[in-house]
């Protein structure tokens, strides 16, 4: 394989590691007010339990989330491939050109925004909005922009909309708050990801700016494009796992908002007739897409699918601090990323991404809601890596070394230090 | 150093590859630490293999069995009863690997920070006291995969003043070397043991203290703030490397 030297990434993501790790502590701080170590493992083990319940039976709760669902009058629609996720997603999407979007990680990984190159996709989430304008990739699946300074953000507004706004994020705040309103009011389409869908017939989204209330209920019709593995039995389920999202995710007990969407918009005020679209939108679809979810279930990486997309095991990542999205999949960064990656891409892409920079340290279990034990599950990566002969060449020596002298160092020269550290 | 005692079983002292062939004085302490507790120990010596924690991390498993069975005939064969090994690595993979590999399994296992902490409590040995502040990196094999915190502590506030990291025990940061990544990508490494390093100097401590011997190379490599100790050298003058006596 070609050599990778992250040297320059290192370096490029210098200022990155400035801001961020005083955000990181802080957010640390915050969890550890709300969870002390007891609770937080007795808190662990009930969502870890929840969701081994869930996959463990999900295909009979998929189906069921469907009929419920389809009972109240959404549209479901299964998606094997990113590609039918798109298609699906034009076909609604019709001849509208202007489609208000929130945060969302399998928006992300259907890459939406290069497939709809010909009509206008507004980020409504202020850190997805900045992006957007500094044409980057989020860094943090939930706090995308939280390495840029108010500094080059106000900078970046004057030369896209040649505004001068003081750096400070009050004013950037509001800025684009009277820019977005006035978007998504007039907006036909939205689509959002979701949280949690609990089998009893309820799609969850958390949020705190308000913004994913806005889209499920001002524009026509609103796109909710998630996967099976979110499905967990009950409504009572769901809120916890939504707790734990907002705990773990940003240090803060529950988000500012929780919206349990079951139905498109209706009333049966005039004469019992029930119709829809009274003030919320009047077309509900949730897309599920698969994207070889199912193939991951049926491996031994099944335990990726717990997985409830918090971040958390991003925040002290040694290798994630050092190289930030460098380090993962464009959808998802870190350990997690590059194990979906070879699912999703390829064997070459999970090593690129990074298959073999991880110092399999626990540090993301340790941190991880769902006790997701990603270190080992990267090991059994890296065995299906070797097997294809893809691996660093400092392997194949240390390898060659064990099996000729038994020590990965190889030939033992007592008057020198071995130039490479192979161990351990 | 013991000879081969085929009916009680023998205690055998590991260094693992690394502390073997790359820092040696480490090796060098411990073997006068075990004899000052007055613990019978046996080497291996030249016949000595990797205890294969780096192969299996490397994902070749196959590979990794391999040293595994030849391990457990080696032992076997020199009725070994249990291990003593100061690295954290190889402590994890006896501990918890090899169960997994080998159904017959019974030698007991131990961190030699194990064996000195309980040795300080009978009275056995004492370590130098530096009468300052020093912190404590917990590495990863060890704090997070096995759990064993206390005891390189204990050893610790016998020296001086323990001033714990922002990130400590079971949220303590790695340093950067293990699982192959020393090697594979020492640019990387390196940083990560910077970001380490400076959080051991805002603790104000004058020592930097560790139980591994990757931890303790990859930290010293990148410390210009702060002096790296490992917990070894805590029973030994610096200049002649001369034991300590109580
Ligand atoms: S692996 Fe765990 S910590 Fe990481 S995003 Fe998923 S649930 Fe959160």
């Amino acid at each position: 394989m070609k050599k990778i030297n992250l040297q320059n990434d290192i370096k490029n993501n210098e200022n990155t590691q400035k801001t961020i790790i005083p955000i990181i502590y802080s957010y640390k701080e915050k969890r550890d007010k709300l969870l002390n170590e007891e609770q937080k493992e007795k808190f662990c083990e009930e969502l870890r339990k929840i969701k081994e319940k869930s996959i463990n039976n999900i295909v009979k709760l998929k189906k069921e989330t469907i009929k419920n669902l389809s009972n109240q009058g959404i549209n479901v629609i299964e998606a094997q491939t990113v590609k039918d996720a798109i298609n699906i997603i034009k076909k609604i999407i019709g001849k509208e050109k202007t489609i208000i979007k929130s945060k969302s990680n399998t928006i992300t990984e259907i890459n939406l925004e290069n497939a709809l190159k010909n009509k206008k996709i507004i980020e409504t989430d202020l850190g997805d909005f900045i992006i957007q304008l500094f044409k980057e990739k989020g860094i943090h699946p939930v706090l995308p922009s939280f390495h840029l300074t108010p500094k080059e953000i106000s900078k970046k507004i004057k030369e896209k909309f040649n505004i001068n706004i003081n750096p400070n994020p009050k004013e950037i705040v509001c800025f684009v708050r009277n820019i977005l309103r006035e978007k998504i009011f007039n907006a036909k389409i939205g689509i959002t990801g979701a949280n949690v869908i609990s089998s009893d017939g309820s799609i969850f989204i958390l949020e705190n700016e308000g913004n994913i209330s806005l889209i499920s209920r001002i524009p026509e019709k609103h796109i909710i494009l998630t996967s099976f593995d979110k499905i967990v039995e009950t409504r009572e389920e769901a809120l916890k796992i939504i707790r734990a999202s907002s705990i773990f995710g940003t240090g803060q007990d529950y988000p500012v908002y929780v919206n349990i969407i079951s139905g498109p918009s209706k009333t049966a005020d005039i004469e019992n007739e029930i119709i829809s679209g009274a003030q919320g939108a009047k077309e509900v679809y949730l897309i599920l897409l698969d994207n070889k979810r199912t193939t991951i279930l049926n491996s031994k990486f099944k335990e990726l699918l717990y997985c409830i997309n918090c971040g958390a095991c991003l925040n002290f990542c040694p290798v994630y601090h050092q190289i930030f999205s460098r380090y993962g999949a464009k959808y998802f960064p870190g350990a997690k990323g590059v194990i979906s990656s070879f699912f999703k891409e390829s064997e070459k892409d999970a090593f690129n991404n990074g298959a073999f920079f991880c110092t399999t340290c626990q540090q993301c279990k340790e941190n991880c809601p769902m006790k997701i034990n990603l270190s080992d599950l990267i090991r059994d990566l890296r065995k299906e890596l070797v097997k294809q002969q893809i691996e660093p060449s400092s392997i194949t020596e240390m390898i060659d070394n064990v099996k000729k002298f038994g020590n990965p160092f190889g030939k033992i020269d007592t008057n020198k230090k071995p130039d490479k550290l192979y161990c351990c | 150093m013991g000879i081969l005692n085929f009916f009680g079983g023998n205690v055998l002292y590991y260094p693992g590859c690394l502390t073997k062939i790359v820092a040696k004085d480490l090796e060098e302490n411990y073997k006068k630490i075990l004899n000052k507790i007055g613990i019978d120990f046996i080497m291996l010596k030249d016949l000595e293999v990797c205890c294969g924690n780096p192969v299996l991390n490397s994902g070749h498993e196959k590979e990794a069995r391999e040293l595994v069975e030849k391990n457990f005939k080696l032992f076997k064969e020199r009725a070994v009863k249990k291990i003593i090994t100061n690295c954290p690595a190889c402590f994890h993979m006896f501990k918890s690997n090899y169960p997994r590999f080998i159904k017959n399994w019974d030698i007991k296992v131990e961190h030699i920070t194990q064996t000195i902490a309980k040795a300080i409590k009978d009275g056995k040995i004492n370590p130098k006291n530096f009468n300052h502040d020093i912190t404590y990196h917990d590495p990863c094999h060890l704090g997070r995969y096995e759990k064993i915190y206390e005891e390189p502590r204990e050893i610790i506030k016998k020296s001086g003043n323990l001033k714990e990291m922002k990130l400590t025990k079971n949220y303590s940061f790695c340093c950067g070397g293990g699982s192959g990544v020393k090697s594979n990508y020492p640019e990387l490494a390196n940083s990560i043991a910077k970001e380490r390093i400076k959080m051991a100097k805002e603790t104000n401590a004058k020592m930097l203290c560790t139980s591994c011997p990757m931890c303790y190379l990859n930290l010293k490599e990148n410390s210009k703030e702060i002096d790296v100790k490992e917990i070894s050298q805590f029973f030994f003058d610096e200049k002649n490397n001369k034991q300590k006596l109580k």
